[in-house]
């Protein structure tokens, strides 16, 4: 089944603005249509206001030890802390840290940071995708939509710099920053290929990697914490762009991966029509693909069935969601595939 | 301005003659076999447009690159970033990702200086290394030789030129320049990725 006509699905997203909606989206800056879905989802007033009090709140940072580098992580935070920063250890990741309070200059500027001994992550949640598809040192990864290579260098720090990940991303500005976050972290396992990812299977051919994670571009409804912008830029027909490449990269993802390989699909986005949707569709489009558990690193919220005029399949309570207001960090979508 | 020209990638099967004269410079600067040392990181690789780029792959990435290189494609950056090639004295321009491995895994430095907190601050906007700044000196040290700075914390912060020789230094008045400045990694901080890489990378 192909990708439905653009104009049925900004009729199957729109939704009708009720009074309580409009108000709150006035009061808080947000546009309205957004958070009538905040109600769709979550069927509560008041938890859609600590939602959106959440989305002010702002994020920790968090630093990312980079063990292949800095052999006791210990001796990195002992170094930021004399710099003034304070950090908090991660209870489920043990080399990443909260940063509680920034200190005397940047992270982003410190001789720690131009030595590579850490990665600043903006926030928890994107730590996620990268420890839940868990390679191993003898897996073929491929990032589909690597960006600026947070995720394609802590595969690699996962891996203990063995094995190969190929990263690719299409944006210029987005690969000359990922080659410099490799050489600076010292990761030397990455083939990086600059070039539009729905051309994967063409290049390498199909099932040409174990393991595939795809963090793809969507709306960043989860990150309005970082960006303020995305409260009011994006409209419904952004909404149904995104799904539509999201739905053609997660296809793409399917078809690079080997049979009984794994695909990690997530989003920073809490909008089911980048999740939910996108995976119930692929679910009924590719042939031979199964949502596998993914272990309780966290106390997610499971993905959900039912959304405004949509019912997905009962398989997706398997996929988890994050919530600034529940879990303290970004809202991600996170979905695990298997390939039959 | 130079015409942009494609981005093709060799093996040093392909190009021998550049092969010999990239490892005989490592062997200069390192005083080892790098390619036998970094194993599995053996394989090396040659990508040039504008600049001729090193890289040190494994077999395992090597066939990731021939399945690239079969469709028309190369990689835009792959394995350990060896270094620049270029056409005169010193030939290779080490990079500080292949120094901090090398040193790593050697467990001494060689062809280095180390300098002090104060030196290295500077350092990292581009200055060169005054006599003043360096704290100690690991052999050998060639005038117009490539030269590595190491912060107090053993890590690789730069490369740079020598100007002196290991028995000259001694002779330098604290304010003499040491180290010329070529690459420091402040240079990811100064927005230098731009207007460098541009001319750099297709």
């Amino acid at each position: 089944m192909p990708f439905p006509k653009i104009d049925e699905l900004v009729k199957l997203f729109s939704v009708d603005v009720s009074e309580r909606a409009r108000v709150l989206a006035s009061r808080y800056g947000f546009r309205d249509y957004m958070v009538e879905r905040y109600y769709m989802m979550f069927g509560d007033w008041d938890v859609v206001e600590e939602l959106l009090k959440s989305f002010d709140r702002g994020l920790n940072k968090v630093v990312r030890c980079n063990t292949l580098k800095v052999s006791n992580c210990g001796y990195l935070v002992e170094r930021l802390s004399r710099l003034g920063f304070t950090l908090r250890s991660v209870g489920w990741c043990g080399y990443a840290f909260e940063v509680l309070s920034e200190g005397f200059v940047s992270l982003g500027a410190t001789h720690e940071f131009l030595a590579g001994m850490y990665y600043v992550h903006r926030g928890l949640a994107t730590l996620l995708p990268p420890i839940i598809l868990s390679p191993k040192p003898s897996d073929r990864v491929l990032d589909l939509a690597a960006g600026v290579g947070g995720k394609t260098t802590h595969l690699s720090q996962i891996m203990g710099g063995s094995g190969v990940v190929v990263a690719v991303d299409v944006d210029r500005v987005k690969v000359r920053a990922l080659r410099s976050n490799l050489e600076r972290l010292g990761v030397y396992n990455v083939v990086v290929v600059r070039m539009d990812g729905r051309l994967v299977p063409e290049v390498f051919g199909e099932g040409f990697f174990s393991k595939v994670l795809l963090d793809a571009p969507c709306t960043g409804e989860g990150i309005i914490q970082v960006d303020r912008s995305r409260r009011f830029k994006t409209d419904v027909v952004d909404l149904v762009r995104a799904s539509q490449l999201q739905y053609e990269l997660l296809m793409t993802a399917l078809r690079s991966v080997c049979s009984g390989g794994y695909v990690l699909y997530s989003t920073c986005s809490i909008a089911p029509e980048e999740g939910e949707f996108v995976v119930d569709l692929v679910l009924n489009d590719f042939d031979g693909v199964e949502v596998a558990d993914i272990p309780k690193i966290v106390d997610f919220y499971s993905g959900i069935t039912e959304f405004g005029r949509s019912r997905f399949s009962d398989d997706l309570r398997r996929c988890v969601r994050t919530y600034p207001h529940v879990h303290g960090m970004e809202g991600f979508f996170i979905c695990l595939l298997r390939k039959l | 301005m130079p015409l942009k020209e494609a981005l093709k990638c060799f093996s040093c099967f392909e190009v021998s003659r550049l092969c010999g004269r990239v490892l005989s410079e490592l062997r200069s600067v390192f005083d080892v076999d790098v390619t036998e040392l970094l194993s599995p990181y053996s394989e090396l690789l040659f990508c040039s447009g504008l600049f001729t780029e090193v890289y040190l792959v494994s077999s395992e990435l090597l066939g990731v690159v021939d399945v690239l290189r079969r469709s028309g494609r190369v990689p835009y950056c792959v394995g350990v970033y060896v270094g620049r090639f270029r056409g005169r004295e010193p030939y290779l321009i080490p990079s500080t990702m292949l120094a901090n491995t090398v040193f790593s895994r050697l467990g001494r430095y060689v062809s280095t200086v180390v300098v002090s907190d104060d030196g290295l601050k500077p350092f990292l906007y581009g200055r060169d290394i005054l006599k003043t700044s360096v704290v100690k000196v690991y052999p050998k040290l060639r005038r117009n030789g490539i030269v590595f700075v190491v912060g107090s914390d053993g890590y690789v912060y730069g490369v740079g030129i020598s100007l002196v020789d290991d028995l000259m230094i001694k002779d330098l008045r604290s304010n003499d320049v040491v180290v010329k400045n070529v690459f420091d990694v402040g240079w990811y901080l100064r927005g230098g990725t731009k207007p460098k890489e541009k001319k750099f990378k297709v």
